[in-house]
């Protein structure tokens, strides 16, 4: 319980900004135009994984899924960055 | 679902709602009555009860400012008293990278601390805080989170049964199936008041952390660049370095006001002006307006202090998507949007979500409870008397800030200390008072004095006004009744509650906390 509960707290956060991010760079303009609106989802995108984190079958199991979304995601927002300009 | 998930979830809703529990009770029952700011501060300070500095026009205010302060003139900004208010406007500007907050006469001495005395600010800051600048609010910033999870897991285990119980009320025998009712049947029927409060207050408490971390995490150290932008509600304009007269600041506001009434709002009240390059030809002033009727409440029309022309309007339909999230965020989480219908609204549901929380905690003793021993379990009497103490004690708080605002005035005294020092003692006193007094007893007296409180302390302040009911009636007389007339009513709220809680202590299951008879009876 306590493991798989760390998982969605720590690797939340970063799973919650890219995503955040990566939905901004596919905007028009970058979405500056929303920005607020989407930052705004930020604490209940957080929340909905830690409380899906404890759906998980075992405390690894939630490290490793939500380890490699993580990657995932980072890896999707540095390709989009970089390479789609 | 699986019974193994509904049980995890169980734990979770319990854990998070036992640790944010008493902050989340702070700040419902301050937040209640933080719904009516302009109310208590006008119940502080009406317009016949001058206070100093109070006819001091924000003209005026702005050439004190200047007087003392001339490198102010590039960036500063008056804080306008609410309509009604005998309040003195105060300037605020920044020096050395800190900010500084000052009342005319006090130009010379200002302060970190803006509010300092206001009672509305002070329950407010209670609410958003617990009174604790930084370290207060990063807690319930926390605490805010907890309660979103604890939102969320609540949910999860009710949802399989939540047609079938939702008005399901059994007021049996069963006592603790009643409470069990009412908790879910509050939280679920105002769930999306209360997800609105779990987003936005973790976003207000924790929003530079939070800010500092997703400009790392995500944004590759771009976000505050963007983020400027996207709030920024007027041009930056270089200074010409020629000097010009400025309209007078009424002058600005009527204009802010004209241009914002085009824009489909109903009404725009200035409650905040900014100036940057005061004094000359190309300043810009800034005037930030309160709008009723509409989500978008706070808007702000930018315009050159020298003859007026409008530069920038944010307001109503000229609101753009980043603007009107912004504002509606905040006319959400206070309730400012509808005036005076969706204000008791929010009161009411924040005396209900109160209840939720403490209803909460008294199904945790309930359920630990030992049906067949005299003597329960020591966890259940600790937090039992934490519960009373706190809750019950943190009521009793605010109603002694109330109390000593109004002392300090009669006396001339510093309302500021008075008002900290009656209030944190008062919860001290009653938590310690709840500890070691028996529970039951302890729990009726809390209340009674709540009561008694509450009904005096309104009732001494409409004697203390009593010229001003045979007066013209004026908006601000009404103010100043309803907030006296609230509190009798918060008052005899509390006495019904009191009595209940006795007879539960008398006449209800022995074998329990709150049953008189198991703490005076000797353990067999």
């Amino acid at each position: 319980m306590i493991s798989r509960c760390l998982a969605g707290v720590l690797l939340g956060i970063p799973l919650a900004a890219c995503t955040l991010a990566l939905a901004l760079h596919w905007m028009p303009n970058r979405g500056q135009d929303w920005l607020i609106p989407v930052l705004i989802l930020f604490f209940p995108l957080w929340t909905t994984v830690m409380i899906a984190s404890y759906m998980f079958r075992s405390g690894l199991r939630a490290w490793v899924v939500l380890g490699s979304s993580n990657i995932a995601v980072f890896a999707l927002l540095w390709l989009s960055r970089h390479l789609a300009g | 679902m699986k019974s193994s998930t509904v049980r995890t979830y169980t734990t979770v809703h319990t854990w998070t709602g036992l640790i944010a529990g008493f902050g989340l009770f702070i700040a419902f029952f301050a937040g209640a009555l933080t719904v009516f700011h302009h109310d208590i501060a006008t119940w502080q300070s009406p317009p016949w009860r001058m206070t100093a500095d109070a006819d001091v026009t924000p003209d005026q205010l702005a050439q004190r400012l200047l007087q003392a302060h001339p490198d102010a003139r590039k960036d500063f900004g008056i804080v306008l008293a609410p309509p009604g208010v005998a309040r003195p406007p105060y300037a605020y500007w920044p020096e050395g990278g800190e900010e500084r907050f000052a009342t005319a006469s006090a130009i010379d001495q200002p302060t970190e601390d803006a509010t300092r005395g206001n009672l509305a600010d002070f329950v407010y800051a209670l609410h958003d805080s617990l009174g604790f600048p930084t370290v207060g609010m990063y807690f319930m910033g926390i605490v805010s989170i907890l309660y979103g999870l604890a939102l969320f897991s609540g949910l999860i285990i009710h949802l399989p049964h939540l047609v079938r119980d939702l008005f399901a009320m059994r007021s049996g025998k069963n006592l603790k199936r009643l409470w069990q009712d009412a908790h879910n049947v509050i939280g679920v029927l105002s769930l999306p008041f209360h997800l609105i409060f779990a987003m936005t207050g973790a976003l207000l408490c924790l929003f530079a952390i939070t800010f500092a971390t997703l400009n790392v995490v995500a944004f590759d150290g771009k976000l505050f660049d963007a983020f400027g932008k996207a709030i920024a509600t007027a041009p930056v304009i270089a200074p010409s370095g020629e000097a010009a007269p400025m309209l007078t600041l009424d002058e600005l506001m009527q204009r802010a006001r004209v241009q914002a009434l085009k824009q489909g709002v109903t009404s725009f009240e200035p409650d905040y002006v900014h100036f940057s390059n005061y004094g000359d030809r190309k300043a810009v002033v800034e005037v930030r307006g309160l709008s009723q009727h509409t989500l978008g409440t706070y808007g702000t029309v930018a315009m050159n202090a020298v003859d007026g022309s409008v530069l920038e309007t944010h307001v109503g339909k000229a609101q753009n998507t980043n603007g009107i999230t912004n504002s509606a965020m905040y006319s959400l989480h206070f309730g400012s949007f509808g005036g005076r219908t969706v204000q008791w609204l929010y009161f009411v549901l924040g005396l209900m979500g109160a209840f939720l929380f403490y209803s909460g905690n008294l199904l945790w003793i309930e359920s630990r409870r030992k049906r067949r021993m005299e003597d329960q379990p020591m966890k259940t009497r600790i937090m039992a008397s934490a519960t009373v103490g706190v809750c019950i004690g943190s009521c009793l708080g605010i109603a002694a800030s109330f109390g000593a605002t109004m002392l300090a005035d009669v006396y001339g005294a510093d309302a500021g200390l008075w008002q900290r020092v009656a209030c944190y003692g008062f919860v001290i006193a009653s938590a310690i008072y709840a500890w070691f007094r028996p529970l039951p007893r302890a729990t009726r007296d809390l209340l009674w004095l709540n009561a008694v409180l509450y009904v005096a302390l309104g009732a001494i302040d409409l004697v203390r006004n009593l010229q001003v009911w045979t007066q013209p009636w004026t908006p601000q007389a009404s103010a100043v009744l309803g907030v006296d007339l609230t509190g009798i009513a918060m008052g005899i709220g509390f006495a019904f509650l009191a009595r209940a809680s006795w007879r539960r202590a008398t006449q209800g299951d022995p074998n329990s906390v709150w049953s008189l008879d198991a703490t005076t009876a000797p353990a067999t």
